[in-house]
């Protein structure tokens, strides 16, 4: 059809709306934000940027293999026929749709060292010496806490989407492969995994940005510590925003945040797409 | 394809494990806010309420106007999610299908608004609304979370719509529909997947929202659900009210229980097999 | 089904936001406040709106968590709006809502006398670069709760020095019962316990012409002796890294604790019908090394005047009225709300209703405010991670204070 129309000044008629709600909303605090972002050069001798830097880099790529993972595994459950497959899906969106900072409260407690119900339960397995386990004490536990609870929260957000890939790919090419003596294993890989690609890389970016600007968790499941080892880059921008003041600074760091989402959203982008069929 | 017996074996261990792990940590808020007060923080950890205590969710809804929360939220849910939709439908279908002139930079850059953290947004959001006089209004969220959303619903449709047959829609085009009207009665019904996906995380967003919802109202008249949960406090400013929390959380769930539920059947119909050439 | 639904929905949308502002003639006085649990705020503006018949009060119940209200603040003040004409602060607030330029100084309106009256932490507490810019409306100290009956049980006497505190809680604590608790989470409270140690052990954080002490002999010390509890005392449970102020006194109030570090509202709770602790818990200001000065990290709200208000009269009208004896006193009979007045800490009434307010008027008569700098939140998170840092042993004591120590002075430098 592309090649039967004339693109015409008219045609972006079709966009205009969306152009306008989003330049009005969002381009305009962008704007805003590089207007008054300043001091650059503290970026170089600010003790905490590497390392919050290097946590939030970690645990986007932590969680959105994790998701990744999980959610194709979900997806292709939930997308093969079963009894109550509708109820399952529900359930399976259920996390996603709680609201992150009440839910962040409820791991609080479900981690908390005295009552927590993650110690009582591994107690009881025998995996613990005791019911009762700081777990957002130590440094590690910590950070596997907040991929814990960040992983259950968004990974049917990827595994909806990646549902919605396979409802792309006709059926016809699974009977083809069938035929063809082709396995449930090699199936998957032969035409679920190609054809589902752009999906995948879609769902991938936005979740790794969406990741990258982790706060409520973090925020309200440690505050950034034990040591300031799980501080991401939103709260610590936040803090420079709001608790510190430094406007100019903090939109630096937020321009300097959004440049490395540039080169990773790139970066998933061409990777995905270089060996996409013309 | 017929499953064979340890296929079925397997893929009920997987049905299993995916509805276990999405529903544990909801469910033992379920069993949370049923407990009396003083079986909340128990040591050892109780499994089950003694007796069946509402106590949780009557002081919800006694102590804040809770209704009036979930109204709004649901409100401002469906305006958000019908306003979004069809702008990026219109937006999405143009990137698709009518070849625009700069096309390409134009989504990149619609992909690059994403990319600022919430956080940074809020003063200059909240400046925006005081000017146009939506402070305090529905209105002022539904337009702040649709121009957040618009980059996510774009690229997910287009990239739908990139994969559906174009037989169909120049068939259309030789009948004489315009090229909205191919929008709307041919290409959009053909793409209920995807439309009903990104409705649905559109919803769901929206439902969630914390930060902007919290600069931009501060009367319990507009006030929504996530805002709402917030204010829930204690006996003293320290107390964590955990019963009512998790009330809170069961209560929230519920509407969006319903919403997938109408919606998932609308995931599965639609581009299966061959329905499309029908 | 969306197609036939969104003009529905987007009327409905609009139709609910139609704004009333009733045009009464009368001046409105507008702050943000945490959810009025108990009614007694209620009360006291209805008291002031009926001496005031040309001034309504909107008092709007924001989020009960500080951090939020205070986010809300900021963002109102950094849009210059006057969304607020009076703002309620916590005294760590105060520097920077001051430095900001976002209120306006009270000296004009707030006679000498007056301020005499209130308790002179909470004074100091409100100063900014010699002005005044807060009517403190509840004072807040931290102080040590003891377990009388556990102490009394070995025949030890209340421990007034850190190495006292230590041994008294090695010889009371047992398998279930820790011997000391406190806020040792990485959040604003932890500073302020560290500081109480800190002073008790004759150092400070910084001197009164700025100087940055975090990293002299004495606050390692305090330090040490912190860290050491946990390792190699063990008298203070690793959980102690997780906990804020609830947990610490859920832990002492269960009896799972013989000493805990805690603010004046812990003590109504564990004083309730059902509390396993009734009637047998003490208090003590927060000990100290010999020959240090026992003190209490000064917490507590009060009333300061938005820069941008319309109305700066009317509004501390306002203020002045919840400062009054009176209001103070409903609010602490009814809500447990600490007085800043120093009159209440020997009223009749109020020491019928509860005696232990003359131990607690000892305590905050020596609290203390932490440092006042404009960039006090930047210290004192420097301080919360390396403080943390040091609890956890991924930084030995001197380590984590010559680290929070760099920070903090390229904060006060820049």
């Amino acid at each position: 059809m592309r090649d039967s129309s004339k693109a015409g000044a008219v045609d972006w008629l079709y966009v205009a709306p969306a152009l306008l709600v989003m330049g009005v909303v969002s381009l305009l605090p962008i704007f805003e934000t590089f207007r008054l972002a300043g001091e650059y050069h503290r970026l170089a001798v600010d003790t905490r940027f590497w390392p919050v830097m290097r946590t939030t880099l970690s645990l986007t790529v932590v969680t959105v293999a994790l998701e990744l993972l999980l959610g194709l595994v979900m997806a292709l459950v939930l997308w093969s026929p079963f009894a109550g497959r509708g109820l399952v899906r529900a359930a399976v969106l259920i996390p996603w749709a709680l609201p992150t900072a009440v839910m962040a409260m409820a791991w609080r407690w479900i981690f908390n060292a005295d009552y927590g119900v993650m110690g009582d339960l591994l107690f009881r397995a025998g995996l613990t010496a005791s019911p009762q386990v700081a777990w957002l004490a130590d440094a590690s536990s910590a950070y596997w806490a907040i991929v814990l609870a960040d992983v259950w929260k968004t990974t049917p957000f990827m595994a909806v989407l990646l549902m919605s890939g396979l409802a792309a790919i006709p059926g016809e090419l699974y009977e083809a492969a069938a035929i063809d003596g082709a396995g449930p294993v090699r199936r998957f890989f032969m035409v679920t995994l190609p054809l589902l690609r752009p999906t995948i890389a879609v769902a991938v970016v936005f979740r790794a940005i969406s990741a990258f600007g982790l706060f409520d968790l973090v925020y309200v499941l440690t505050g950034g510590g034990p040591g300031g080892r799980t501080q991401t880059l939103s709260v610590y921008i936040y803090d420079v925003v709001f608790r510190y003041q430094e406007l100019a600074y903090g939109c630096a760091l937020t321009v300097a945040m959004a440049g490395v989402l540039v080169l990773l959203a790139a970066a998933l982008l061409s990777l995905t797409r270089r060996e996409e069929p013309r | 394809m017929r499953p064979t017996p340890l296929g079925r074996v397997f893929f009920g261990l997987a049905v299993a494990f995916v509805t276990a792990w999405s529903l544990a940590p909801f469910l033992w808020q379920v069993v949370t806010s049923l407990k009396p007060a003083a079986e909340v923080a128990a040591v050892p950890v109780r499994y089950w309420p003694s007796t069946l205590d509402f106590g949780s969710y009557a002081q919800i809804f006694k102590a804040r106007p809770f209704a009036t929360y979930m109204w709004n939220s649901l409100l401002v849910g469906l305006g958000t999610t019908a306003l979004t939709t069809g702008l990026a439908a219109a937006a999405a279908y143009a990137f698709s299908r009518l070849g625009l002139p700069g096309g390409r930079w134009a989504l990149l850059a619609i992909l690059g608004l994403s990319l600022f953290p919430g956080t940074i947004l809020i003063v200059p959001l909240k400046q925006l609304a005081t000017r146009a006089g939506l402070l305090n209004s529905l209105t002022g969220l539904v337009i702040a979370y649709t121009a957040l959303n618009l980059p996510f619903a774009i690229w997910v449709l287009k990239s739908f719509f990139d994969r559906l047959p174009k037989d169909v829609e120049e068939a259309a085009w030789l009948d004489g529909l315009s090229r909205w009207q191919t929008l709307w009665r041919i290409v959009l019904p053909l793409s209920a997947p995807a439309v009903a996906t990104t409705a649905i995380l559109v919803f769901i967003f929206s439902w969630n929202e914390f930060l902007i919802a919290q600069t931009l109202v501060s009367r319990d008249a507009a006030r929504t659900v996530p805002v709402g949960i917030a204010m829930l406090s204690g006996v003293t400013v320290y107390e964590v009210p955990w019963g009512q929390i998790a009330a809170a959380v069961v209560v929230t769930t519920l509407p969006v229980v319903v919403m997938v539920l109408a919606f998932q059947r609308r995931i599965v119909e639609g581009l299966t097999a061959g329905a499309v050439k029908g | 089904m969306l197609r036939r639904l969104a003009p529905v929905v987007l009327a409905a949308t609009v139709a609910a936001c139609g704004r009333s502002e009733p045009a009464d003639g009368k001046v409105r006085v507008r702050y943000l406040a945490s959810p009025d649990v108990g009614g007694f705020s209620k009360v006291i503006i209805e008291r002031f709106e009926k001496a005031n018949p040309g001034i309504k009060v909107e008092m709007i119940e924001g989020p009960s968590s500080g951090d939020a209200r205070e986010n809300m603040y900021s963002t109102a003040f950094m849009a210059e709006d006057d969304a607020y004409d009076l703002a309620y602060v916590d005294v760590a607030w105060l520097p920077k809502f001051a430095a900001q330029g976002w209120l306006r100084p009270l000296d004009d309106l707030l006679p000498p006398a007056t301020a005499a009256l209130f308790l002179p932490g909470d004074m100091e507490g409100s100063r900014y670069q010699g002005k005044t810019y807060r009517l403190p409306i509840q004072s807040d100290g931290g102080m040590l709760y003891y377990r009388k009956d556990l102490l009394a049980a070995k025949g030890i006497p209340v421990p007034s020095t850190w190495a006292q505190l230590v041994a008294a809680a090695k010889a009371t604590q047992s398998k279930e019962v820790a011997g000391f608790v406190f806020q040792g989470k990485q959040y604003e409270g932890l500073v302020c316990a560290f500081l109480e140690v800190v002073w008790g052990f004759g150092g400070d954080l910084l001197s009164a012409d700025g100087e940055v002490l975090v990293d002299r002999p004495e606050a390692v010390a305090a330090l040490t002796a912190l860290v050491d509890a946990i390792y190699k005392d063990k008298v203070v449970p690793q959980a102690v890294l997780t906990y804020q102020e609830e947990e610490a006194r859920n832990a002492f109030q269960e009896g799972r604790a013989v000493f805990m570090r805690n603010w004046p509202y812990a003590w109504n709770l564990m004083q309730k019908e059902g509390s396993p602790v009734r009637g047998k818990v003490g208090i003590v200001p927060m000990v100290s090394a010999p020959g240090g000065r026992p003190a209490a990290t000064l917490g507590g709200w009060g009333f300061a005047l938005s820069a941008y208000s319309r109305h700066p009269r009317e509004a501390y009208k306002l203020a002045e009225f919840f400062a009054s004896e009176e209001s103070q006193k409903l609010a602490f009979l009814q809500g447990g709300i600490l007085p800043t007045r120093r009159s209440l800490y020997s009223h009749p009434e109020v020491l019928r209703a509860a005696p232990h307010m003359k131990d607690l008027g000892r305590v905050l008569a020596a609290a203390r405010p932490r440092p006042v700098h404009p960039r006090w939140p930047r210290m004192s998170d420097a301080l919360q991670m390396h403080v943390s840092a040091a609890l956890s042993r991924q930084e030995t004591p001197e380590e984590a204070l010559k680290a929070a120590a760099t920070e903090i002075r390229a904060a006060a430098a820049r």
